[in-house]
Protein backbone atom coordinates (compact mmCIF):
# COMPACT_ATOMS: atom_id res chain seq x y z
CA UNK A 1 0.00 0.00 0.00
CA UNK A 2 1.38 3.20 -1.09
CA UNK A 3 0.70 6.31 0.89
CA UNK A 4 1.52 5.25 4.31
CA UNK A 5 4.55 6.37 3.55
CA UNK A 6 7.36 5.46 6.30
CA UNK A 7 4.63 4.76 9.26
CA UNK A 8 5.75 0.95 9.56
CA UNK A 9 2.74 -1.12 8.31
CA UNK A 10 1.67 -4.53 8.92
CA UNK A 11 0.34 -6.49 5.85
CA UNK A 12 -1.62 -9.69 6.24
CA UNK A 13 -0.91 -11.78 3.32
CA UNK A 14 -4.18 -13.09 2.79
CA UNK A 15 -3.20 -15.24 -0.02
CA UNK A 16 -2.31 -17.74 2.93
CA UNK A 17 -6.35 -17.92 3.51
CA UNK A 18 -7.46 -20.92 0.69
CA UNK A 19 -4.82 -22.95 2.41
CA UNK A 20 -5.54 -22.04 5.75
CA UNK A 21 -7.18 -25.22 8.18
CA UNK A 22 -10.10 -25.19 10.31
CA UNK A 23 -8.84 -24.93 13.97
CA UNK A 24 -10.53 -25.47 17.10
CA UNK A 25 -10.52 -22.20 19.46
CA UNK A 26 -11.56 -22.16 23.06
CA UNK A 27 -11.13 -19.35 25.29
CA UNK A 28 -10.03 -19.65 28.56
CA UNK A 29 -10.77 -17.79 31.72
CA UNK A 30 -6.85 -17.98 32.41
CA UNK A 31 -4.10 -16.61 32.00
CA UNK A 32 -1.90 -19.57 30.86
CA UNK A 33 1.64 -17.96 31.04
CA UNK A 34 2.74 -20.13 27.50
CA UNK A 35 2.92 -20.28 24.24
CA UNK A 36 3.21 -23.12 22.19
CA UNK A 37 1.99 -26.55 21.65
CA UNK A 38 0.01 -28.13 23.98
CA UNK A 39 -1.82 -31.74 24.33
CA UNK A 40 -5.52 -29.74 23.84
CA UNK A 41 -7.13 -33.01 22.37
CA UNK A 42 -5.32 -35.26 24.67
CA UNK A 43 -6.29 -33.86 28.21
CA UNK A 44 -8.57 -30.88 27.67
CA UNK A 45 -11.40 -31.65 24.97
CA UNK A 46 -11.80 -35.00 26.21
CA UNK A 47 -13.36 -33.90 29.08
CA UNK A 48 -15.62 -31.56 27.55
CA UNK A 49 -18.93 -32.63 28.36
CA UNK A 50 -22.41 -31.12 26.42
CA UNK A 51 -24.68 -29.87 28.57
CA UNK A 52 -28.07 -29.24 26.66
CA UNK A 53 -28.97 -28.29 23.31
CA UNK A 54 -28.32 -24.25 23.90
CA UNK A 55 -25.19 -24.69 23.11
CA UNK A 56 -23.78 -25.04 27.08
CA UNK A 57 -20.81 -27.26 28.03
CA UNK A 58 -18.53 -27.97 30.97
CA UNK A 59 -15.28 -29.58 31.24
CA UNK A 60 -12.27 -28.88 33.65
CA UNK A 61 -9.11 -27.39 33.73
CA UNK A 62 -6.60 -27.98 36.22
CA UNK A 63 -9.07 -29.48 38.56
CA UNK A 64 -11.22 -26.53 38.04
CA UNK A 65 -14.96 -27.00 36.59
CA UNK A 66 -15.06 -24.77 33.81
CA UNK A 67 -18.87 -23.93 31.77
CA UNK A 68 -18.52 -23.33 28.58
CA UNK A 69 -20.86 -21.97 25.59
CA UNK A 70 -19.86 -21.90 21.75
CA UNK A 71 -20.14 -18.99 20.40
CA UNK A 72 -20.72 -18.43 16.11
CA UNK A 73 -18.39 -15.78 14.67
CA UNK A 74 -20.74 -12.91 13.04
CA UNK A 75 -22.62 -13.66 10.07
CA UNK A 76 -20.43 -11.98 7.57
CA UNK A 77 -17.06 -12.40 9.13
CA UNK A 78 -14.43 -15.11 9.28
CA UNK A 79 -12.18 -16.02 11.97
CA UNK A 80 -8.52 -15.81 11.62
CA UNK A 81 -5.42 -16.63 13.34
CA UNK A 82 -2.41 -14.49 12.14
CA UNK A 83 0.93 -14.96 12.69
CA UNK A 84 4.07 -13.26 11.86
CA UNK A 85 6.08 -16.23 10.63
CA UNK A 86 9.79 -14.43 10.54
CA UNK A 87 10.94 -10.68 12.55
CA UNK A 88 11.94 -8.22 9.65
CA UNK A 89 15.61 -7.92 9.45
CA UNK A 90 15.68 -3.88 9.32
CA UNK A 91 13.34 -1.28 10.98
CA UNK A 92 11.73 -0.14 8.00
CA UNK A 93 11.04 -3.52 6.31
CA UNK A 94 7.17 -4.52 5.88
CA UNK A 95 6.05 -7.11 8.34
CA UNK A 96 3.82 -10.09 7.11
CA UNK A 97 1.93 -11.88 9.36
CA UNK A 98 -0.14 -14.68 7.41
CA UNK A 99 -3.24 -16.95 8.22
CA UNK A 100 -2.48 -19.47 10.14
CA UNK A 101 -5.91 -21.04 10.80
CA UNK A 102 -9.58 -20.02 10.35
CA UNK A 103 -12.16 -20.34 12.58
CA UNK A 104 -16.22 -20.19 12.43
CA UNK A 105 -17.18 -20.79 16.48
CA UNK A 106 -15.00 -20.38 19.06
CA UNK A 107 -15.98 -21.80 22.87
CA UNK A 108 -15.74 -19.65 25.61
CA UNK A 109 -15.20 -21.03 29.08
CA UNK A 110 -16.00 -19.02 32.55
CA UNK A 111 -15.47 -20.39 35.81
CA UNK A 112 -18.23 -21.18 37.89
CA UNK A 113 -20.95 -19.98 36.28
CA UNK A 114 -21.77 -20.53 32.50
CA UNK A 115 -21.37 -17.59 30.32
CA UNK A 116 -24.50 -15.78 29.83
CA UNK A 117 -25.89 -13.17 27.09
CA UNK A 118 -24.06 -10.02 29.41
CA UNK A 119 -20.85 -11.73 29.72
CA UNK A 120 -18.60 -9.36 27.62
CA UNK A 121 -16.96 -12.08 25.77
CA UNK A 122 -20.41 -12.96 24.32
CA UNK A 123 -21.44 -9.49 23.99
CA UNK A 124 -18.52 -8.36 21.79
CA UNK A 125 -20.07 -10.69 19.02
CA UNK A 126 -22.53 -8.23 18.35
CA UNK A 127 -20.02 -5.62 18.05
CA UNK A 128 -19.83 -5.97 13.81
CA UNK A 129 -23.61 -5.46 14.26
CA UNK A 130 -22.86 -2.10 15.92
CA UNK A 131 -20.49 -0.78 14.13
CA UNK A 132 -21.92 -1.64 10.70
CA UNK A 133 -24.79 0.94 12.05
CA UNK A 134 -22.22 3.57 12.98
CA UNK A 135 -20.04 3.52 9.76
CA UNK A 136 -22.72 2.47 7.31
CA UNK A 137 -23.52 5.71 4.63
CA UNK A 138 -26.47 7.70 5.24
CA UNK B 1 8.78 -17.24 19.72
CA UNK B 2 8.28 -13.85 19.24
CA UNK B 3 6.04 -14.53 16.70
CA UNK B 4 2.80 -11.92 16.81
CA UNK B 5 -0.58 -13.98 16.94
CA UNK B 6 -3.78 -12.34 16.32
CA UNK B 7 -7.31 -13.66 15.95
CA UNK B 8 -9.34 -11.44 13.47
CA UNK B 9 -12.12 -10.89 11.97
CA UNK B 10 -12.17 -9.82 8.97
CA UNK B 11 -15.33 -9.45 6.81
CA UNK B 12 -15.65 -12.40 4.10
CA UNK B 13 -16.35 -10.35 1.34
CA UNK B 14 -12.61 -9.01 1.86
CA UNK B 15 -11.35 -12.47 0.22
CA UNK B 16 -11.02 -10.74 -3.20
CA UNK B 17 -8.85 -8.50 -1.78
CA UNK B 18 -5.06 -9.80 -2.35
CA UNK B 19 -3.79 -8.59 1.02
CA UNK B 20 -4.41 -5.60 3.65
CA UNK B 21 -2.45 -3.38 5.59
CA UNK B 22 -2.67 -3.09 8.92
CA UNK B 23 -1.07 0.41 9.81
CA UNK B 24 0.75 1.13 12.27
CA UNK B 25 1.03 4.21 14.25
CA UNK B 26 1.46 4.47 17.62
CA UNK B 27 -2.13 6.22 17.92
CA UNK B 28 -4.34 4.07 16.49
CA UNK B 29 -4.75 0.79 14.45
CA UNK B 30 -6.30 0.76 10.96
CA UNK B 31 -6.38 -1.25 8.24
CA UNK B 32 -6.52 -0.54 4.54
CA UNK B 33 -7.86 -3.22 1.74
CA UNK B 34 -5.51 -3.29 -1.16
CA UNK B 35 -6.66 -0.20 -3.00
CA UNK B 36 -7.05 1.58 -0.07
CA UNK B 37 -10.84 1.80 -1.37
CA UNK B 38 -12.08 -0.12 2.09
CA UNK B 39 -10.83 1.21 5.38
CA UNK B 40 -11.70 -0.56 8.79
CA UNK B 41 -11.13 -0.33 12.44
CA UNK B 42 -9.68 -2.90 14.79
CA UNK B 43 -10.67 -3.15 17.93
CA UNK B 44 -9.56 -5.21 20.56
CA UNK B 45 -11.69 -7.95 23.27
CA UNK B 46 -9.50 -7.66 25.96
CA UNK B 47 -9.95 -9.08 29.59
CA UNK B 48 -7.66 -9.74 32.07
CA UNK B 49 -6.84 -13.30 32.53
CA UNK B 50 -8.01 -14.88 29.34
CA UNK B 51 -5.59 -17.39 27.04
CA UNK B 52 -6.42 -19.19 23.57
CA UNK B 53 -6.24 -22.80 22.82
CA UNK B 54 -5.73 -22.95 19.34
CA UNK B 55 -5.90 -26.40 17.70
CA UNK B 56 -2.95 -28.17 19.79
CA UNK B 57 -1.76 -25.20 20.97
CA UNK B 58 -1.82 -22.29 23.84
CA UNK B 59 -1.47 -18.69 23.23
CA UNK B 60 -1.02 -16.78 26.17
CA UNK B 61 -2.54 -13.42 24.50
CA UNK B 62 -6.26 -13.92 25.24
CA UNK B 63 -7.02 -11.13 23.04
CA UNK B 64 -9.88 -11.53 20.10
CA UNK B 65 -9.22 -8.34 17.74
CA UNK B 66 -12.70 -6.97 15.28
CA UNK B 67 -12.08 -5.76 12.00
CA UNK B 68 -14.92 -3.69 11.05
CA UNK B 69 -15.51 -1.12 8.05
CA UNK B 70 -15.46 2.23 9.51
CA UNK B 71 -16.57 5.72 7.80
CA UNK B 72 -13.24 7.39 6.37
CA UNK B 73 -15.29 10.72 7.43
CA UNK B 74 -14.51 10.50 11.04
CA UNK B 75 -10.79 10.62 10.46
CA UNK B 76 -10.65 13.42 7.95
CA UNK B 77 -13.39 15.22 10.24
CA UNK B 78 -10.61 16.79 12.32
CA UNK B 79 -8.86 18.08 9.68
CA UNK B 80 -12.16 19.67 8.31
CA UNK B 81 -12.91 21.21 11.54
CA UNK B 82 -10.13 24.02 10.99
CA UNK B 83 -11.21 24.36 7.43
CA UNK B 84 -13.28 27.73 8.60
CA UNK B 85 -13.68 30.97 7.35
CA UNK B 86 -12.86 30.66 3.30
CA UNK B 87 -13.06 27.67 0.89
CA UNK B 88 -10.25 25.14 0.33
CA UNK B 89 -9.00 22.50 -1.78
CA UNK B 90 -9.13 19.11 -0.39
CA UNK B 91 -4.87 18.65 -0.51
CA UNK B 92 -4.65 22.00 1.38
CA UNK B 93 -7.21 20.55 4.48
CA UNK B 94 -5.74 17.14 4.36
CA UNK B 95 -2.33 18.18 4.79
CA UNK B 96 -0.84 16.64 7.77
CA UNK B 97 3.05 17.18 8.49
CA UNK B 98 3.28 14.71 11.36
CA UNK B 99 1.43 12.67 9.53
CA UNK B 100 1.96 13.00 5.67
CA UNK B 101 -0.65 9.23 5.53
CA UNK B 102 -3.53 11.08 6.22
CA UNK B 103 -3.84 11.56 2.43
CA UNK B 104 -4.08 8.03 1.79
CA UNK B 105 -7.81 8.31 3.07
CA UNK B 106 -8.43 10.64 -0.18
CA UNK B 107 -8.13 7.55 -2.14
CA UNK B 108 -10.61 5.84 -0.72
CA UNK B 109 -14.03 7.00 -2.60
CA UNK B 110 -15.96 6.59 -0.02
CA UNK B 111 -14.21 10.17 1.36
CA UNK B 112 -14.80 12.13 -1.20
CA UNK B 113 -18.56 11.08 -2.10
CA UNK B 114 -19.36 11.44 0.75
CA UNK B 115 -17.40 14.52 1.88
CA UNK B 116 -20.53 17.04 0.87
CA UNK B 117 -22.20 15.41 4.51
CA UNK B 118 -19.54 17.80 6.51
CA UNK B 119 -18.68 20.68 4.20
CA UNK B 120 -20.00 22.97 1.90
CA UNK B 121 -18.45 22.89 -2.04
CA UNK B 122 -17.87 24.95 -4.91
CA UNK B 123 -16.75 24.59 -7.43
CA UNK B 124 -14.33 26.81 -9.79
CA UNK B 125 -12.95 26.08 -13.39
CA UNK B 126 -12.29 22.04 -12.61
CA UNK B 127 -11.41 22.36 -8.90
CA UNK B 128 -13.51 22.05 -6.09
CA UNK B 129 -13.41 23.40 -2.84
CA UNK B 130 -14.50 22.69 1.14
CA UNK B 131 -15.95 24.98 3.57
CA UNK B 132 -16.81 23.05 6.96
CA UNK B 133 -20.18 23.16 8.34
CA UNK B 134 -21.47 22.32 11.58
CA UNK B 135 -25.21 22.70 10.47
CA UNK B 136 -24.65 19.83 7.59
CA UNK B 137 -22.69 17.93 9.88
CA UNK B 138 -25.04 18.06 12.82
CA UNK B 139 -27.11 16.77 9.83
CA UNK B 140 -25.18 14.17 9.19
CA UNK B 141 -24.81 12.33 12.68
CA UNK B 142 -28.20 12.68 13.31
CA UNK B 143 -28.95 10.60 10.73
CA UNK B 144 -26.18 8.01 11.55
CA UNK B 145 -28.06 8.01 15.12
CA UNK B 146 -31.14 7.79 13.32
CA UNK B 147 -29.73 4.52 11.64
CA UNK B 148 -27.75 2.88 14.59
CA UNK B 149 -30.68 3.48 16.65
CA UNK B 150 -32.85 1.62 14.25
CA UNK B 151 -30.14 -1.03 13.80
CA UNK B 152 -30.23 -1.39 18.00
CA UNK B 153 -33.72 -1.82 17.83
CA UNK B 154 -33.81 -4.52 14.93
CA UNK B 155 -31.07 -6.78 16.33
CA UNK B 156 -32.58 -6.40 19.75
CA UNK B 157 -29.76 -5.53 21.27
CA UNK B 158 -30.29 -4.42 24.57
CA UNK B 159 -29.51 -0.66 25.80
CA UNK B 160 -29.84 -0.89 28.46
CA UNK B 161 -32.28 1.25 30.30
CA UNK B 162 -29.81 3.90 31.23
CA UNK B 163 -27.54 3.96 33.76
CA UNK B 164 -26.59 1.08 35.56
CA UNK B 165 -27.72 -1.95 33.20
CA UNK B 166 -24.89 -3.18 30.95
CA UNK B 167 -24.87 -3.24 27.66
CA UNK B 168 -24.86 -5.06 24.51
CA UNK B 169 -27.36 -7.61 26.35
CA UNK B 170 -29.80 -9.54 24.04
CA UNK B 171 -32.85 -9.36 26.38
CA UNK B 172 -36.54 -9.49 26.18
CA UNK B 173 -37.45 -6.62 28.33
CA UNK B 174 -36.53 -4.42 25.60
CA UNK B 175 -40.60 -2.88 26.45
CA UNK B 176 -39.20 -1.40 29.11
CA UNK B 177 -36.43 0.84 27.21
CA UNK B 178 -37.09 4.03 26.07
CA UNK B 179 -36.39 6.02 22.86
CA UNK B 180 -34.42 8.26 25.19
CA UNK B 181 -32.24 4.85 25.94
CA UNK B 182 -31.75 4.29 22.43
CA UNK B 183 -30.83 7.83 21.58
CA UNK B 184 -28.46 8.02 24.57
CA UNK B 185 -26.94 4.96 23.15
CA UNK B 186 -26.25 5.28 19.90
CA UNK B 187 -24.98 8.75 20.49
CA UNK B 188 -22.44 7.71 22.83
CA UNK B 189 -21.21 5.21 20.18
CA UNK B 190 -20.57 7.83 17.93
CA UNK B 191 -19.39 10.41 20.44
CA UNK B 192 -16.10 7.49 20.39
CA UNK B 193 -15.43 9.69 16.78
CA UNK B 194 -16.24 12.86 17.71
CA UNK B 195 -14.21 15.90 19.57
CA UNK B 196 -16.19 16.56 22.59
CA UNK B 197 -18.01 19.76 21.91
CA UNK B 198 -19.60 17.91 18.41
CA UNK B 199 -20.99 15.15 20.91
CA UNK B 200 -22.77 17.92 23.28
CA UNK B 201 -23.80 20.05 20.49
CA UNK B 202 -25.35 16.68 18.78
CA UNK B 203 -26.84 15.46 22.01
CA UNK B 204 -27.99 19.05 21.76
CA UNK B 205 -29.71 18.82 18.33
CA UNK B 206 -31.17 15.28 19.43
CA UNK B 207 -33.23 17.35 22.10
CA UNK B 208 -31.05 15.85 25.01
CA UNK B 209 -29.13 17.81 28.13
CA UNK B 210 -26.00 16.23 28.95
CA UNK B 211 -26.27 15.41 32.27
CA UNK B 212 -28.14 12.36 32.59
CA UNK B 213 -25.46 9.49 32.83
CA UNK B 214 -25.20 8.23 28.96
CA UNK B 215 -24.57 4.70 27.44
CA UNK B 216 -22.52 3.21 29.87
CA UNK B 217 -20.67 0.35 28.14
CA UNK B 218 -19.75 -2.21 30.28
CA UNK B 219 -17.84 -4.10 27.51
CA UNK B 220 -14.73 -4.87 28.22
CA UNK B 221 -13.23 -3.31 24.68
CA UNK B 222 -10.11 -1.93 24.10
CA UNK B 223 -10.40 0.55 21.21
CA UNK B 224 -7.48 1.54 19.10
CA UNK B 225 -9.12 5.06 19.04
CA UNK B 226 -9.27 7.59 15.82
CA UNK B 227 -9.79 10.73 16.99
CA UNK B 228 -8.92 11.59 20.36
CA UNK B 229 -5.73 9.51 20.72
CA UNK B 230 -4.66 11.71 17.59
CA UNK B 231 -4.58 14.88 19.04
CA UNK B 232 -3.32 13.46 21.93
CA UNK B 233 -0.19 11.94 20.71
CA UNK B 234 1.05 13.62 17.70
CA UNK B 235 0.85 10.98 14.80
CA UNK B 236 4.86 10.99 13.22
CA UNK B 237 6.03 9.04 10.33
CA UNK B 238 9.58 8.80 12.27
CA UNK B 239 10.43 6.18 14.87
CA UNK B 240 9.42 6.97 18.44
CA UNK B 241 10.88 6.87 21.43
CA UNK B 242 8.63 5.74 24.06
CA UNK B 243 8.16 7.75 26.91
CA UNK B 244 7.83 5.03 29.32
CA UNK B 245 8.96 1.63 29.02
CA UNK B 246 5.62 0.26 27.53
CA UNK B 247 7.79 -3.07 25.87
CA UNK B 248 7.56 -4.56 29.57
CA UNK B 249 4.03 -5.07 29.28
CA UNK B 250 4.69 -6.97 26.30
CA UNK B 251 5.15 -10.42 26.51
CA UNK B 252 7.06 -11.06 23.21
CA UNK B 253 9.92 -8.36 24.10
CA UNK B 254 11.98 -10.68 26.51
CA UNK B 255 15.14 -8.76 25.35
CA UNK B 256 14.72 -5.30 26.84
CA UNK B 257 17.33 -3.74 25.60
CA UNK B 258 15.37 -1.83 24.21
CA UNK B 259 17.99 0.21 21.81
CA UNK B 260 17.68 -2.89 19.86
CA UNK B 261 14.29 -2.80 19.21
CA UNK B 262 13.07 -2.31 14.99
CA UNK B 263 10.26 1.10 14.73
CA UNK B 264 8.19 -1.45 14.02
CA UNK B 265 8.14 -3.11 17.26
CA UNK B 266 8.61 0.35 18.95
CA UNK B 267 5.56 1.29 17.18
CA UNK B 268 3.72 -1.97 18.25
CA UNK B 269 4.25 -1.10 22.23
CA UNK B 270 3.26 2.11 21.73
CA UNK B 271 0.14 0.65 19.69
CA UNK B 272 -0.44 -1.89 22.50
CA UNK B 273 -0.81 0.43 25.60
CA UNK B 274 -0.98 4.22 24.35
CA UNK B 275 -3.45 4.07 21.92
CA UNK B 276 -5.74 1.50 22.94
CA UNK B 277 -7.96 2.46 25.91
CA UNK B 278 -10.52 0.82 28.03
CA UNK B 279 -14.20 1.56 26.42
CA UNK B 280 -15.51 2.93 29.95
CA UNK B 281 -12.66 5.34 29.98
CA UNK B 282 -14.29 7.83 27.23
CA UNK B 283 -17.20 7.94 28.89
CA UNK B 284 -15.97 8.54 32.40
CA UNK B 285 -15.51 12.43 31.51
CA UNK B 286 -18.62 13.00 29.40
CA UNK B 287 -20.79 12.53 32.52
CA UNK B 288 -19.79 15.56 33.82
CA UNK B 289 -21.20 17.82 30.96
CA UNK B 290 -19.53 20.38 29.09
CA UNK B 291 -16.66 22.30 30.41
Amino acid sequence: MAASGSVPHVRVDLSSLSNAPKEKLHLLPVRIECDGAAKVSQYFTPSIRREDESGGVTSSFRGRCLHGLDLDVPEGYIGMVLKEEAKPCAEDEERVVRVKSTFSALTCWNLETPPRPDDSAVKAMNWPTVAEAVHAPV
Amino acid sequence: RCAKKTRAHIKSNMQNALFLSLVLDEASLYLFNSNASQIYEVKAFDENYHSWFIGQSVQSDGRLLFVTPLDPLFLVLPYFLKATEQYWLVDQIMKDEDFPGCSTLLKCPRTLQSVHHIADEKEIGDQKFYKYSQEKTLLWLKKKVKQTVKALKSNNLNVGGGVQSSTFIRSKQAAEVTEEDYLRYAHGLLSDYLPGALSVELLKILGYSYFRKSYKPNINMIIYFPYKSCRKRKLTDKPVEAEEDYTKFNSDSKDKKSSKMTAAQKSLAKVDKSGMKNISAFFAPKNKGPS
